[in-house]
């Protein structure tokens, strides 16, 4: 198994096959394709098709689970913002008043726009996130010429927030076995017990920074000066190199980009008034 | 008798080179604004998943420490993780990329604006007078509402993610969140660790050294 920066996918995976760009640009452009699709149809198709490349990936859907309070939330806020706080609008359909608030069925529907142009969004992050390791990252950064101290810091970052989550663990389970219990304890009390987990945390990252430095430091690196100027082999990229797939599938990514906006704005395609979704909803709802 | 040790130093004293002193930039400054983002990382995203708003807008963001607190202590290296490290944490509690990639001015002026206050007023980071905790507390409040401004009215208006009518409950959402963590977390921060922090050769006193 490999551990990804959201959980396990398994060594066999075709996920791996792809080149750690790929997939970075995967996030990049298709992050991009609700901003320009207003129709919900759309962009519950673009959700449908990450799922199946996260199934196709065999990444374990259980890790998903922790979005679902997320997308509820949300999607509570949105609705809520949309309809409770509306407003008055008499030149809008009035569907129903609920205790003096007004819903119509434009806020209804602008509700629902926005929350399936956010769900894509998310959910192309956690394929990418439930798909890549540090190492994706890093080898994604330097193939495209990131500079080595940028790429250096990302990774460090991410190395250093799993040490972080484990010396969590390290001063939680130090401070149950000293008797701490906040099962069954106020909101509050928890909050402020929280400030026992801060403190040892920072002192010991701070500790860490030293450790860190004198690591680096004796391995002879350096960020500024003549010694930063000394070309470094970029031994990580040789394990990684662009098959003829790879180009494939950047290629038709950026043409489905060009694609959607030369019919979102030459044809007028992808706005909400075509959505046959809407048009069922608002025959139901009327 | 040999001329007593002055071990205490003042808040003046803190953010002064002493005569003969040279501050540079080092590897440490490097690895503690790795270490800062990893933190923040992970703190950040606890606030985002445990008391969501929407849109990586929180009720309670226990983030703003390591933004603020870092950038006291670590000068331009904490501002610039404490821009960074909500990108991470955000996208890790669900929020898309480009979103959490316009939050960044608002993150960064609120890691600026305390590390900014600090060295301008030259307060004590151990927060020994009522002047420091003031100082803060005014700097949090600001660059607070700032940050709030800039997410909801640039970015989720920018976005059109909102309507006007919810812009007050997010920008409400967003000040709160961080002034109210904020309070709970930098005073206590500050008062246990400063005085540790400022005698370690990455704590920075002007802004990259």
């Amino acid at each position: 198994m490999n551990k990804t920066l959201l959980g396990y996918v398994p060594n066999e995976s075709p996920i791996y096959a792809v080149h750690p760009f790929v997939k970075l640009f995967f996030l990049l452009i298709v992050s991009l394709f609700p901003m320009f699709v207003t129709a919900p149809d759309w962009n519950i198709g673009l959700m449908f098709v990450i799922i199946i490349f996260m199934w196709i990936s065999r990444v374990n859907m259980k890790t998903l689970k922790i979005y679902v309070p997320v997308a509820i939330s949300m999607g509570t806020i949105i609705f809520i913002s949309y309809t409770v706080l509306g407003g008055t609008h008499p030149e809008f359909e009035l569907l129903a008043r609920v205790w003096g608030i007004n819903f119509y069925w434009e806020r209804v529907r602008d509700a629902l726009v926005v929350y399936f142009r956010i769900l894509p969004m998310i959910f192309t992050m956690v394929f990418f996130l439930s798909t890549s390791r540090e190492r994706d990252i890093i080898v994604a950064m330097r193939s495209v010429k990131v500079p080595f101290v940028i790429t250096y810091v990302f990774a460090m970052a991410l190395r250093s927030a799993g040490m972080v989550l484990e010396d969590f663990q390290i001063v939680r389970q130090a401070e149950q076995a000293r008797g701490f219990d906040p099962t069954g304890k106020s909101l509050p009390y928890k909050i402020r017990q929280y400030v026992m987990y801060m403190i040892p945390l920072f002192a010991l990252s701070l500790r860490r920074s030293e450790e860190f430095t004198n690591a680096l430091v004796a391995r002879g690196y350096a960020f500024t000066g003549e010694f930063s100027k000394v070309k470094r082999a970029d031994y990580i990229l040789t394990h990684y190199s662009y098959k003829y797939f790879d180009y494939i599938f950047i290629a038709l990514i950026g043409i489905a980009f060009i694609a959607l906006l030369i019919f979102r704005y030459g044809f007028g395609y992808f706005l909400v008034e075509q959505s046959w979704l809407m048009r069922i909803l608002h025959g139901a709802v009327s | 008798m040999a001329e007593e040790i002055k071990t205490e130093l003042s808040a003046e004293e803190i953010w002064t080179e002493e005569a003969g002193e040279k501050r540079s930039i080092g590897v440490i400054h490097i690895v503690i604004t790795a270490l800062l983002i990893g933190i923040g990382f992970v703190v950040g995203a606890f606030g985002s998943i445990s008391f969501p708003l929407g849109f990586g807008v929180n009720f309670f963001w226990t983030g703003i420490v390591v933004q603020q607190v870092g950038a006291i202590w670590f000068g331009a290296w904490g501002v610039i993780a404490g821009a960074i490290f909500p990108f991470f944490s955000n996208a890790i509690a669900g929020t898309p990329f480009y979103v959490s990639l316009a939050y960044l001015p608002a993150n960064a002026i609120q890691a600026f604006l305390p590390a900014w206050a600090f060295r301008r007023f030259k307060l004590d980071p151990r927060m020994k007078s009522g002047k420091d905790y003031l100082f803060l507390f005014l700097a949090m409040v600001v660059s607070s509402i700032i940050g709030a401004l800039w997410s909801v009215l640039v970015v989720l208006k920018g976005f059109n993610l909102l309507t006007a009518d919810s812009v007050p409950l997010f920008i409400w959402g967003w000040f709160g969140g961080n002034v109210v963590a904020g309070v709970v977390f930098n005073f206590i921060l500050l008062r246990a660790l400063s005085a540790v922090v400022i005698r370690t050769t990455a704590f920075v006193k002007k802004w990259w050294a």
